[in-house]
């Protein structure tokens, strides 16, 4: 995944790298705040150290080895702040010193593998892990799903960097002047390489560390989880919502892939406009008078067909009409929540919950 | 590298066996400790021959690393500008120039380029000529799909050279950087990229102890395959080796970094982090990135001046 100079333009690399200043900027004052005046050598030994997890070879169960980023693995051992300095460091190493990788393109690379990869990737570990004990199983298992969740967000951002190149920089003859490929081909490609043998690496690695070290060195985990108790036996008994929590983390999910829409091809069955419809397909000679009648009913819709009037930027509209139909129906839910409890308080006879 | 006069035999050599650590005899293909100890093998055997040509006489070598850092990133933006494929060419070529006068052997020199553009450029240029991904007039017509003449276009050939001339150059001009500069000078030089001194200490910490954890990993994975009987594969049990071997690596680097912290504590570390500043820049740097500077914008300059 790393991208060599040659395949982004300038502008790319210079927009990636101001991005990454702020987040590097931010990673070394927390790491900073948290370790005091360890964080050099803790910092340079965990560069050193993502630096060799890149070059193990995992063998894949088809029989092939894939290297792993290993970014949500030092994530989850020193935390996504120390994560980003640390793969920021060996990203520089492996530019400057060994040439893998470009200089200029530094900046999207770091942004890929130092910030989206570590972050997605805890987040997700924090979330499957839950509340479990250090050495519960499904822990090591989070870390795994997070390795391989975030490789994957590392590498639809560098999907999305490569296929957005041909767009916007081209010449007056259409030549593409840098990586040439379109998102709708960058994307499947990455996506295919990446849920597939690189995810398989990642997941290996990011599994069996943590739960090597859930056996053989425990103490090295507590580093970045203060708090965890040791064993299930520990744990407080707590109040669970499971089926709320999982419900709301399906309904997150469908959010953040809703922009999937905007590959999809052609329109949804049985919402033609009447114009689009050809009657005679159905036995119809015309156009039924009710649905003829009835369609243009109201139109006083503030994004007609989920675009702007204008109908240009299309996407841009997709994207705004869901998190504008996202906002509007966590608003109703919320204020029929919230009439729900108005009424319930206000009848204390009526037994609830 | 070819032909240099210090360097030992077995370095030069690309064969399984070259280094003392690798392995002698017919190399089994697939085998991921194989494969994780060359890859190793081939950091330190790059390190060390940069640090070899970095120490030769030559015409980058004299030059101040802050200089070189410099003109290498004007001359990348110059040349990610480039549209036109001749212009990079000419920079190519001035690359293989500059490195003929600082001592670099050039077949080594080229071939590091070059060996490396086919796997990752020329696997992924070589559909983009077709007509599937970039439309545009056909050149050299290969038959009809659904009624439309696919082949190879004039603007898919002209977008897979400029690609591939572009990542040449800029690679060459990034090896030239790394191969005559000794890595604690091109630190150094890192700040004047406004690079925060606390990175520009863990990068040389970082970089100075990779080799020593490299060192460990090595001797586990040499032990592992010491150990390692069966001819065949088995997956299972290598899979399990990368996460045991990970995770004692893992133990390695924090024992050393408290070890590093307490040694440094012991020589009144007190959280600020220094680095040796260096001469002043002579005449001759000066004149040396004045000239790369201008260089860029001719080359930019005449790349406009040939049409967009």
């Amino acid at each position: 995944m790393h991208i060599p100079d040659g395949y982004l333009s300038p502008a790319t690399c210079a927009v990636t790298g101001a991005a990454m200043v702020p987040v590097i900027g931010t990673a070394c004052a927390r790491v900073k705040r948290v370790v005091k005046d360890r964080h050099a050598p803790l910092l340079a030994l965990g560069a050193a150290y993502s630096f060799l997890v890149m070059m193990f070879n995992i063998p894949i169960p088809d029989g092939t080895t894939a290297h792993a980023v290993g970014a949500v693995l030092i994530a989850v051992l020193l935390g996504p702040w120390a994560a980003v300095v640390c793969v920021s460091v060996a990203l520089v190493i492996q530019a400057l010193f060994f040439g893998d990788g470009g200089v200029l393109a530094l900046g999207a690379n770091a942004l890929n593998m130092a910030f989206v990869m570590p972050f997605v990737g805890y987040g997700v570990y924090r979330l499957a892990a839950g509340n479990t004990s250090l050495t519960s199983r499904r822990r090591a298992l989070a870390a795994g799903i997070g390795g391989y969740v975030g490789l994957n967000a590392a590498a639809l951002c560098a999907a999305i960097e490569l296929g957005l190149q041909p767009t916007l920089f081209h010449s007056a003859n259409g030549t593409p002047l840098y990586a040439p490929f379109h998102l709708a081909q960058t994307i499947p490609t990455m996506a295919l390489a990446h849920l597939t043998i690189a995810g398989a690496a990642e997941f290996i690695l990011t599994l069996g560390v943590v739960a090597y070290l859930q056996r053989a060195n425990l103490p090295l985990l507590r580093i970045n989880h203060p708090g965890v108790v040791d064993t299930d036996e520990e744990l407080a008994p707590t109040r669970r919502l499971p089926a709320l929590r999982w419900a709301l983390i399906g309904i997150a999910t469908m959010i953040i892939l809703s922009p999937l829409g905007l590959l999809a091809p052609g329109g949804a069955y049985g919402e033609d406009a009447p114009i689009d419809l050809n009657p005679h397909s159905y036995g119809l000679s015309a156009i039924p008078g009710g649905l003829q009648h009835y369609n243009g009913f109201w139109k006083h819709t503030l994004l007609a067909d989920y675009g702007f009037a204008s109908g240009r930027h299309a996407s841009l509209g997709y994207v705004l009409s869901a998190a504008l139909g996202a906002l509007a129906v966590g608003a109703a839910i919320l204020l029929f929540v919230a009439v729900g409890r108005a009424v319930a308080r206000r009848r204390p006879d009526v037994q609830t919950g | 590298m070819a032909g240099g006069a210090t360097t030992p035999a077995w370095l030069l050599e690309s064969e399984a066996g070259a280094f003392p650590i690798g392995c002698s005899g017919r190399r089994r293909r697939g085998s991921a400790l194989e494969k994780t100890l060359d890859g190793l093998a081939k950091v330190v055997r790059q390190a060390i021959t940069s640090e070899e040509t970095a120490a030769r006489p030559g015409l980058l070598q004299s030059l101040d690393a802050r200089a070189k850092l410099l003109s290498v990133v004007a001359l990348l933006v110059a040349v990610g500008l480039v549209r036109h494929i001749p212009v990079l060419a000419g920079v190519y070529l001035l690359t293989l120039a500059l490195a003929a006068a600082s001592r670099i052997g050039l077949w080594g020199f080229v071939r590091r380029v070059w060996l490396f553009i086919p796997v990752f450029t020329g696997l992924i240029v070589a559909p983009a000529m077709f007509s599937f991904v970039t439309p545009g007039e056909v050149v050299l017509p290969l038959g009809h799909w659904f009624g439309h003449e696919v082949g190879l276009t004039r603007q898919g050939l002209t977008s897979a050279g400029l690609i591939v001339c572009r990542v040449a150059t800029s690679i060459s001009l990034v090896v030239l950087l790394t191969l005559t500069t000794s890595w604690p000078r091109l630190l150094s030089a890192l700040r004047t990229l406004f690079v925060p001194r606390l990175l520009v200490l863990v990068l040389g910490m970082a970089y100075r102890y990779l080799f020593v954890l490299l060192d460990s990993i090595s001797e586990m994975v040499i032990a592992r395959r010491a150990r390692t009987i069966a001819a065949g594969r088995n997956g299972r049990g290598a899979r399990a080796a990368a996460g045991f071997s990970g995770g004692a690596l893992f133990g390695k680097a924090h024992a050393l970094s408290e070890e590093i912290h307490q040694a440094m504590l012991a020589r009144g570390f007190r959280g600020e982090a220094r680095t040796l500043e260096r001469a002043r820049l002579r005449a001759l740097d000066g004149i040396w990135l004045l000239a790369c500077l201008a260089l860029a914008v001719l080359v930019v300059g005449g790349d406009r001046a040939l049409g967009l």
